[in-house]
């Protein structure tokens, strides 16, 4: 719900070589490399935000991102000179607009249930599908047959050898075998 | 050049190394010492109505005290909307009211209206709506989908 969400360019226009020009590429390495402060555009860097990187994303634990949510615009910038006076003179709509402004989803939007799980079960179904059947082909097709060991008569003759040589005699195997009746215990009486 | 660099990186250390001593002496007093809630108001009052405080540092408290197991009181809630006043910045102030409800938790029902209560002098004195008269209170826009942009 809160995923970290970045904001494209602004202005899409103009091509590879403008977009990459020697200080845009000063300011790409600026950042790290990864181009956060291009994707920025012309948006006001007004906090620390979560990280100290120039990022939104909403999220009640951290809920004043660095960044403002949209770049600025004339429209804006008069309802801005509004606000330095009297708020009471502000219309609810100014407020809102602001708001949106500075903010994408309001408390109650972000945390609003959203049917995210359903994509969420349907995956981890599939991939439970997915390991069920890869193993059904391995087991049909790939493995030959057990080993002569697994055999019942064999597996016998290793019972009675174990026991012969009286291995785990207080808690284990042995320790359940008479030897002078030649039975196990739990038939003796 | 190196000694231009030199001389920077001189006063650079020298400017961080001072600030950070008192800083330092400021955290180690907190050791050991229990902080009682009305100091801890009162530090956070201070903070918020200081002069000169910019939106930067706004953010940074007001991000801090959303972070801890509390609820703000009355007072801090009412700091922190004079000094979004004080920046000019009313998206901040609603912001702010929208955290703070948001902290009473599963508690909406009996704390929401407690603070509302207290803080509603300053609200009319300032104009900054409560979350309810904005709308805010539902969802009122949903985010299309970045599939679909």
């Amino acid at each position: 719900m809160s995923a970290l969400r970045l904001i494209p360019r602004g202005n899409a226009g103009g091509n590879l070589s403008q977009m990459m020009g020697l200080s845009q590429m000063g300011r790409r390495l600026a950042s790290g490399g990864d181009g956060i402060r291009l994707m920025v555009g012309e948006r006001e860097v007004v906090g620390y935000g979560i990280n100290g990187r120039p990022i939104y994303f909403d999220s009640q634990d951290c809920p004043f991102p660095a960044i403002r949510y949209r770049e600025v615009t004339p429209e804006l910038c008069a309802i801005r000179e509004k606000e330095l006076g009297d708020w009471k003179k502000l219309s609810l709509d100014d407020k809102k607009r602001l708001y949106r402004h500075s903010f994408c989803q309001t408390f109650v939007e972000f945390q609003h249930f959203t049917p995210e799980w359903k994509i969420c079960l349907g995956v981890a179904l599939w991939l439970v599908a997915l390991g069920l059947s890869i193993s059904m082909v391995l087991k049909t097709k790939m493995y030959g047959q057990l080993p002569d060991t697994f055999d019942e008569d064999r597996r016998s003759a290793q019972l009675r050898r174990m026991i012969q040589l009286q291995m785990n005699p207080i808690t284990g195997i042995s320790s359940k075998w008479c030897y002078e009746e030649n039975k196990w215990k739990s038939q003796l009486h | 050049m190196l000694s231009i660099t030199a001389r920077n990186l001189a006063s650079a250390l020298r400017g961080s190394l001072v600030g950070t001593s008192s800083r330092v002496a400021a955290v180690r007093c907190l050791h050991g010492t229990e902080e009682s809630a009305e100091e801890f108001d009162k530090r956070y009052e201070k903070y918020f109505s200081r002069d000169g405080i910019d939106g930067w540092e706004i953010r940074k408290g007001m991000n801090d005290l959303l972070g801890m197991d509390l609820v703000p009181s009355p007072k801090i809630i009412e700091a922190g909307l004079r000094a979004t006043r004080r920046v000019n910045d009313i998206a901040l102030a609603i912001r702010w009211l929208e955290g703070c409800k948001d902290k009473c938790g599963d508690q909406k029902a009996t704390l929401y209206p407690y603070l509302l209560e207290k803080i509603t002098p300053t609200l009319q004195e300032l104009g900054i709506p409560t979350i309810e008269e904005l709308g805010y209170d539902k969802p009122e826009l949903a985010l299309k989908s970045v599939y679909d942009a």
